[in-house]
């Protein structure tokens, strides 16, 4: 057991600093949900409170970059992978003694730490221009647990995908399926004001739960109900998406 | 005890690539072992089975008397490994990479420290080592990558065609590592398409060809095995080379001769004292020789024997050893 962390530790690490030496990449991660939460905000924020009911606006689009800034970030892993993979330095990594899941773990943590930092800073940035924070700093500890928690689980998907197919055009495609998810869901407004159809379709969709989730901990307070639903969704990602990875890994090793 | 034994083995990658086709192995510790095949005669596939990087369709392997399906695991900690292709991260610098490889296989970081610095002499490269990959010529790369399959000490390791494309200076500076591991006793199973390389460093060889093994024994037994020395005898025409082949193989002491076209050869154990009988024997049928050479029975020899053809090796490899003797 403490070889598989020390195995995982010394990979995460070096994802980590092969990140720092393309900082390119992580960039659009950074930009794409800090654009899309001043377009929101500033073109719905103005009416949200008449339109539905939402005082504090700033803080109800938080969460949404939040995940998109994890989505993002998650989608790292997986690339990466298929590049060791072309590269032939992942069958120099499967020759050595390291736990076979440890290969792959390190760098989805990686995208977890990044999925951490990315995180303040989309709170940091939400906080300056006037979003509340009900929960207060523990409640801001535990929304970037679970949004790296999140990437983490959800990193899985490009990663199964990467060993299954070697292929980053496959594990790029394969990693977008999660923005349909995320406009199927209280994204802009909440469900209440959604027209039957969508609503229905939301509340079987697990990023809603993981959306109220973490929206809970900005505009409402503390609500276990709420936490535990968004705990149990990120669980949920992570069991199918972890056995998929399992599997692909089995498949690999032939 | 066997470093390496194999039973049986097979890999099928379809029912008609059968890219090793029921192989048996069983090579001593402490040996230098050559696999000697042209393209596609299933070196790499048989490299991947033994190091635990692909199942086999059947048969059994033991790799340090451990079972490699069994038990991959600890085989992976006995063996060290240069694949064909190397396999680096060009975004890390030699030295994070040698010591990642070390780590990996749980060697401590102080002494993960010591061996690096050492591998990184061996293999001179300590002046590039915190440089990243990227920028390294392909001499530096294989060179790295042979540093990475030696971090952790194997007492066995397998390098796939470790000189292909090297430089002749480089060529030389690998086989002079693997001479010396092995005198400190670490067995190696080396595949080449140089009958050269097998010629110097190998104790035995097996000569593939589409994934059987059709020769195997030490350099200077398959040479034997076909008699030690060879007479070439070249005739004006190919009839007069075909009658100089029937009456040569009567001569005493020839172990066998090969003709092909002008040409007769004549294998046999002591050459030179055959000369002067054999061109006394052709002179009596009347049969005029344009030249004569007598020469060791080489390797390629035995290639041509056991196999039906010269080996040849692959042209854009040839091209690739020139590019990387200019740069
Ligand atoms: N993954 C694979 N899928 C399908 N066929 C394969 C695969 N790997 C190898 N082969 C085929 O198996 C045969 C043996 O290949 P192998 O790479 O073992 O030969 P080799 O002796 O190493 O050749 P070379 O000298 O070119 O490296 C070839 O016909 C090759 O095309
Ligand atoms: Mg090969």
């Amino acid at each position: 057991m403490t070889r598989f962390i020390t195995t995982t530790w010394l990979l995460m690490a070096r994802a980590l600093r092969e990140a720092r030496r393309q900082p390119a990449n992580d960039l659009g991660n950074a930009f794409i949900p800090l654009f899309f939460y001043a377009v929101t905000v500033g073109a719905v924020g103005g009416v949200a409170r008449e339109a539905f009911g939402v005082d504090d606006y700033k803080g109800f689009q938080l969460p949404v970059a939040l995940l998109q800034g994890a989505a993002g970030i998650a989608g790292g892993a997986g690339l990466a992978l298929t590049q060791d993979i072309q590269s032939g330095y992942f069958e120099k990594l499967m020759l050595t003694s390291t736990p076979r899941f440890a290969i792959v773990l390190g760098r989805m943590l990686a995208d977890a730490v990044k999925a951490f930092g990315l995180s303040i800073l989309i709170i940091a940035m939400a906080l300056a221009v006037g979003s509340g924070f009900e929960t207060g700093p523990v409640g801001m500890l535990v929304l970037l647990v679970g949004t790296a928690a999140f990437a983490l689980a959800y990193s899985g998907i490009g990663v199964a995908i990467a060993l299954k197919t070697g292929s980053p055009q496959a594990a790029q495609a394969g990693f977008l399926i999660f923005f349909p998810l995320l406009f199927l869901a209280p994204t802009f407004a909440p469900i209440e004001v959604f027209a039957t159809w969508l609503e229905v379709i939301a509340r079987a969709n697990p990023v809603t739960y993981l959306i109220e989730g973490q929206r809970s901990l900005i505009t409402a307070g503390w609500e276990p109900a709420a936490l535990a639903k968004g705990a149990a969704a990120i669980a949920g990602i992570a069991a199918l998406t972890f056995t998929l990875t399992g599997l692909a890994l089995r498949g690999r090793s032939r | 005890m066997s470093a390496v034994a194999a039973n049986g083995l097979v890999k099928h990658f379809s029912p008609d690539i059968r890219a090793v086709d029921g192989i048996d192995l069983d090579i001593p510790e402490g040996q230098v072992f050559g696999f000697l095949g042209q393209n596609g005669s299933g070196k790499t596939t048989t490299v991947r089975m033994l190091t635990t990087l692909l199942r086999p369709t059947a048969g059994t392997a033991r790799v340090g008397g451990i079972d490699v399906l069994a038990d991959p695991d600890r085989v992976r900690k006995l063996v060290g490994v240069a694949l064909q292709e190397v396999g680096l991260d060009d975004l890390q610098t030699g030295r994070e990479q040698l010591s990642l490889q070390s780590r990996l296989f749980g060697i401590s970081s102080g002494e993960t420290r010591r061996r690096v610095d050492h591998l990184l002499e061996i293999v001179s490269l300590t002046d590039a080592a915190d440089r990243p990959v990227k920028g390294y010529s392909g001499g530096m790369k294989r060179r790295l990558d042979l540093a990475c399959a030696l971090v952790h000490e194997p007492r066995i390791i397998f390098l796939d065609e470790p000189t292909t494309g090297l430089d002749p200076v480089t060529r030389d500076q690998v086989w002079r590592y693997v001479e010396e591991l092995n005198r400190d006793g670490v067995t190696f199973f080396l595949t080449t398409q140089y009958l050269e390389e097998a010629d110097r460093l190998c104790h035995d060889i097996a000569i593939m060809d589409r994934g059987k093994i059709v020769a195997k024994g030490s350099p200077a037994e398959l040479k034997s095995s076909i008699g030690t020395d060879a007479i070439t005898v070249l005739f004006a025409s190919d009839d007069d080379a075909q009658r100089a082949d029937s009456r040569i193989r009567q001569l005493p002491g020839i172990d066998s001769t090969a003709l092909a076209g002008r040409e007769v050869v004549a294998y046999l154990r002591n050459g030179a004292s055959a000369v002067a009988g054999i061109v006394l024997a052709l002179n009596d049928a009347g049969l005029t020789v344009s030249e004569l050479r007598l020469a060791q029975a080489t390797l390629d020899d035995v290639f041509l024997r056991a196999t039906g053809h010269h080996l040849e090796v692959d042209k854009r490899v040839e091209v690739a050893a020139v590019a990387g003797g200019a740069a």
